[in-house]
This record gives structure tokens, sequence and C-alpha cells, in this order.
């Protein structure tokens, strides 16, 4: 297959192959690649497709994926670039009248403008006699300079590599300003940032005619992105305060609402509905295409769950006030008790078992501490295959984006496990958080 | 609230366990809002396997909506049919009222089109 640049944004390193296949299946495009060549500290990647036009339909998703080029040549001196490209004189043929462009980058320093000048005329040798054009043209060059990334105050004098090509495609990085929670008309302190919320998107392969669901939906977030992309979504909270924008910033903008109005989403997002997750009302035979979300970990947001704790006094549900039992006054919270996180995630994957359909995903943030963090602490089950597993690094923990399949269909009483003897890193998360990943009292083996 | 998610919500209150009583959930009071949605056949066919259609007819009827009592062998090519059913399930919100279960008798209150669906503690 013909060979292409991949070129990605120099940010969420972790998450970049993960978006890359992610775009790969959800397209309907296969590819090639060479993971070893991969790198974190290198935007670009080789990368085989079929065609052009397969390219173009990788690429325009993309949020991490910032353009694809096809490849003309990479090397370490100019010299040895031309003596690539010249290699293959029959393809210039094709470009020779049209209209075009040069793009001139560096990676990890900037090019003045003389600089870039100079590299536009060493390529002469290509003989063009069309017209340049700087908006619109025919066709497009991408030469870019790769220095690395250095916190060194001076970059190196010359690139490690340079490659060149002609650009087939961009991505999608542009929704990011759109969806910025800067401008968003409703959020809350956990609205997950646009960036992430668009990879979501891509990684739970949220595409027009499937159903996306969200069951601690918040400030709706994700229903956003997914329904951007052409999914329909709904989304359920144990807090309906969140949902109807009854507490949390930018209090009376009624709430998910005035999102969707400002986004042009109420068609695709369905409904968002008051329910604790582990007493979900769904009944049997309700099937979501994917599940998308973020669970509380009880650092920013208190995750509970309906329930009361032993040794509080019993609320008198049944209380009479201005003649009606107060459970079933509007103003009633029904008492919660704390919702520990590996309760939550493994509550999750059991959900997500039975409620997906075969082919479906999960996409779910799970967060770890990093001193402490174990592959195996990525629960498992047996109804769900692993697809990717993406750290975003805060210092003394992370979290990880984890993206399940499910892979045939379950028994209700299928359970998920997390590895036997083994405890997870993200168990009483939010004690460790809150203790700066201390060493707990309680647990001597790690004193 | 659209009557498609109405269609997946059953009452869960702890011991309502009769199929035929927890679901559909009756409505009661209910203020109905049409609001024109673009359609989406995709959407709408794929869907369809995972309605109940039963009881989406009977909540439909109650709410004085005609739907047919079967869906058609070839839904794709039935226009008709799907306008009717994006109509039914995608453009009928249902703003403010209440729904009931004839199982256990619990009242589930939609306020500004948002059912609150959590359950007192004797419930769980």
């Amino acid at each position: 297959m013909p060979k292409y640049i991949v070129h990605f944004a120099q940010y969420h390193e972790d998450f970049r192959l993960a978006e890359l296949d992610a775009l790969s299946t959800l397209e309907g495009v296969p590819i090639k690649y060479d993971r070893e060549s991969y790198s974190p500290e290198s935007p670009f990647l080789i990368v085989e497709i079929e065609s052009s036009e397969q390219a173009r339909k990788l690429a325009r998703r993309g949020i991490l994926l910032r353009k694809i080029v096809e490849y003309w040549g990479c090397a370490e001196t100019y010299g040895q670039l031309f003596a690539e490209v010249k290699q293959t004189p029959e393809r210039w043929d094709e470009y020779m009248t049209c209209s075009f462009k040069f793009m001139v980058e560096g990676f990890g320093r900037s090019l003045t403008l003389e600089e870039q000048v100079a590299v536009i005329e060493s390529f002469s040798f290509l003989g063009f006699k069309g017209p340049i054009k700087m908006k619109n043209p025919d066709v497009e060059f991408s030469v870019c300079e790769e220095y690395g990334e250095t916190d060194k105050p001076v970059p190196p004098k010359s690139p490690k590599r340079i490659w060149f090509g002609r650009l087939i495609a961009q991505g999608s990085r542009d929704l990011i300003s759109k969806f910025d929670l800067k401008k968003r008309k409703y959020l809350g302190n956990t609205s997950m940032d646009a960036e992430l919320s668009l990879v979501m998107a891509n990684q739970a392969l949220a595409r027009p005619g499937a159903l996306v669901y969200d069951p601690f939906v918040g400030t709706g977030s994700f229903l956003l992105t997914c329904s951007h992309f052409g999914a329909f979504s709904m989304g359920s909270d144990i807090d309906g305060r969140q949902i109807r924008g009854t507490a949390g910033f930018r209090r009376g903008v009624n709430g998910i609402k005035a999102n969707l109005a400002q986004y042009d989403l109420a068609d695709r997002v369905l409904d968002t509905v008051v329910f604790d997750i582990c007493r979900n009302p769904w009944r049997r035979g309700t099937k979501f295409d994917a599940i998308v979300t973020d669970p509380p970990y009880g650092v920013r947001a208190g995750a509970k769950r309906l329930g009361r704790k032993n040794g509080t006094v019993p609320e008198v549900s049944f209380k009479i006030i201005d003649g009606v039992e107060n459970y079933k006054r509007d103003d009633y919270y029904p008492p919660t008790i704390p919702y520990e996180m590996s309760d939550v995630i493994s509550d999750l994957l059991n959900f997500a078992a039975q409620e997906l359909v075969v082919g479906g995903r999960l996409v779910y943030w799970l967060p770890t501490v990093a001193d402490e963090y174990d592959h195996k602490d990525i629960p498992s089950h047996p109804a769900l295959r692993l697809v990717a597993n993406s750290e975003q690094p805060f210092g003394s923990w992370s979290r990880r984006l984890v993206t399940m399949e499910k892979i045939t269909e379950v028994e209700p009483s299928a359970a998920s496990s997390p590895a036997p003897g083994h405890e997870p890193a993200h168990k009483n998360f939010r004690e460790k958080y809150f203790n700066r990943f201390e060493p707990l009292p309680s647990d001597p083996s790690k004193q | 609230m659209r009557l498609i998610t109405h269609n997946m919500l059953k009452c869960h209150v702890r011991n309502c366990t009769d199929p035929d009583k927890q679901f559909p959930l009756r409505f009661e009071n209910a203020e109905l809002e049409q609001i024109e949605a673009e359609r989406n056949d995709e959407f709408l066919v794929r869907m369809i396997p995972r309605l109940d259609w039963p009881a989406l007819v009977k909540t439909a009827t109650a709410l004085g909506i005609a739907l047919p009592a079967s869906i058609p062998e070839t839904p794709s090519e039935d226009d008709d049919f799907l306008q009717k059913l994006h109509t039914t399930i995608l453009e009928t919100h249902v703003k403010e009222g209440s729904m009931f279960c004839d199982g256990c008798g619990h009242e589930y209150k939609i306020t500004n089109g948002i059912p609150n669906m959590l359950l007192a503690e004797h419930e769980i």
C-alpha cells in the first residue's frame, strides 16, 4: 500500500495511536504501520493506506491527528531528501501547471520567513510552472523539519529529519475551539475539556445511527461531542441538579438544554433522566451502541449511590409534611452513601456487558495512582475485550481512558472480576488522593 | 422526555417485578409538546428491533396518537411508517406529568421534560 505521513498533534501523546486505530475502524479504512517506529516524542508516523481517498476519510474526524501527507521523502539532510524525491520524477508531472503552495514548518523550532523562503526555493528543481497561490491552491506541499522537543533554551542547529510530501487532508482540530468550555453556555466543575471529549467520541465510534449513553452525564459533555458526530445520545445522573442547571456554574440557563441550543444538537441529544445507575430502570432488551462516561472518582464530585449509612438515624421518609409523605414531596432527596471507586468500575463493566450491543464500546476514565499502577488494575470482564488504555498524567496520579469492546452476549449472572488477590490502585482512590498518595496508616505493607 | 426513552424505562422499585405490570409506565396529566426534528432513517431502522412495539402502541394510543399495530415487513422502504415512527418516538415530548407503575403504584414525576426516577430508601 502507498505510504503516507501521519502528522499528529504533540498533545496527549499516549492517546494518539489509540485514536488512529479508532478512526481506522470507524471509517472502514485498513491501515498498516510499524508500532516500533512510533515514538511519543515525535509527531510523525509513516502509515500505509490504500489510496488518497481512503487517507482523506481516515483524517476527517482526527482530533489528535492533525493532517495526512502523501509521502514523498524523509531524510536527515536536504541533500538526501532531494535525492530521494528525484527518484520518482514521473510523480511531478501531474502538478506541473497547477496552482500550488509550500508550507514549511519546524517541530521544536520556529523557522523565520527567510528560512522558509530559502527552503521553498531549494525545491525549484521540481520545475513547477503553475502560479503560487496562498489560499486554496490546487495542490499544497508540506515540508517539516523535525528538531524534537527540548528543554534547552537553544534548539539544535540541524533537524533530526526532514519530512516532505503532498498534503492530502486535515483533521478536525478546529472542533476543539468550537466546543471549548470557555465558550460553553452551561458547564460544571467536572465538565470534561473539549479535546478529550472529542477524542472519546472517536474512541466510542460515535456515528450516525448509533445510540450512545452516559450513566454519569453531569453537564453532558459527551452527549454533545458524540451527537456532533451524528450519534443519538442519552444520559442519566443521580444528581438532577447538574442536569437541570439548578446547581453548578451558570445557574439559570436551564442546564444541559442551553448547550443543546448553543450547538444545535437538540434533535439528537434525546433525553436525560435522573436515577442511580445502581438502581436503574432500563428494561430488558434495552441496548446501546456505546457507553461513554467519566465516573466520579470521589475527589471533586463525591461518588454516591442510594442507601443509608450504618449507624445513622433512619430518615423518616414516611413523615407527613403538609399532608404528604416526605418521600413523595418534590423536594425529597433520598439518602445516599459513598460509592467506592472499584465498585463503581466493576458495576459499570457489568452494566456495559449487559446493555451494549455486541461490537459496541465502553469508553471510560479510570483514575490510577502513578506509583502503584499495574496493568492488572484495569478491570476485566469475560464479555469485554480491552481495545485501548491511554494515560493522562497529573504527577502523583493519572487517569486512563479505557476503551473496551463487547465481544459476546452475556447471561445476567456473568460478572466482572478483578485479578484474584489483587487490590487495584484505584480502590479507595478518594482517600489516597486526599492523603497525597502517601501510604495509608491502615496499610502496613506499604510503609 | 421523548417517547423513545419512555419505551425503555420500567418501574424498578424493590419487589416490583411483574414484567406485565412494571412496563410500560402509565402516563397521567401528561403535557405533550411536538418539536420538529430532522429525520434519520438509519437510526429509526436500527432502533426498531430495540423497541417494545406493543408497549409503544399502548402508550401512544393512551396519548391519542395513532400507530400501526405491527411493524411492516421492510420498514426501511416504508416512508409513511418511518414518518409516523419518527413523529411518535422522536418528536413527541412529555414536558410535565407523571408516570405510574401499575404494579406497585409508584409515581415518577416529570418536570421540565426530565423524569425523576430516584427511589425512596424503602424502595431500594
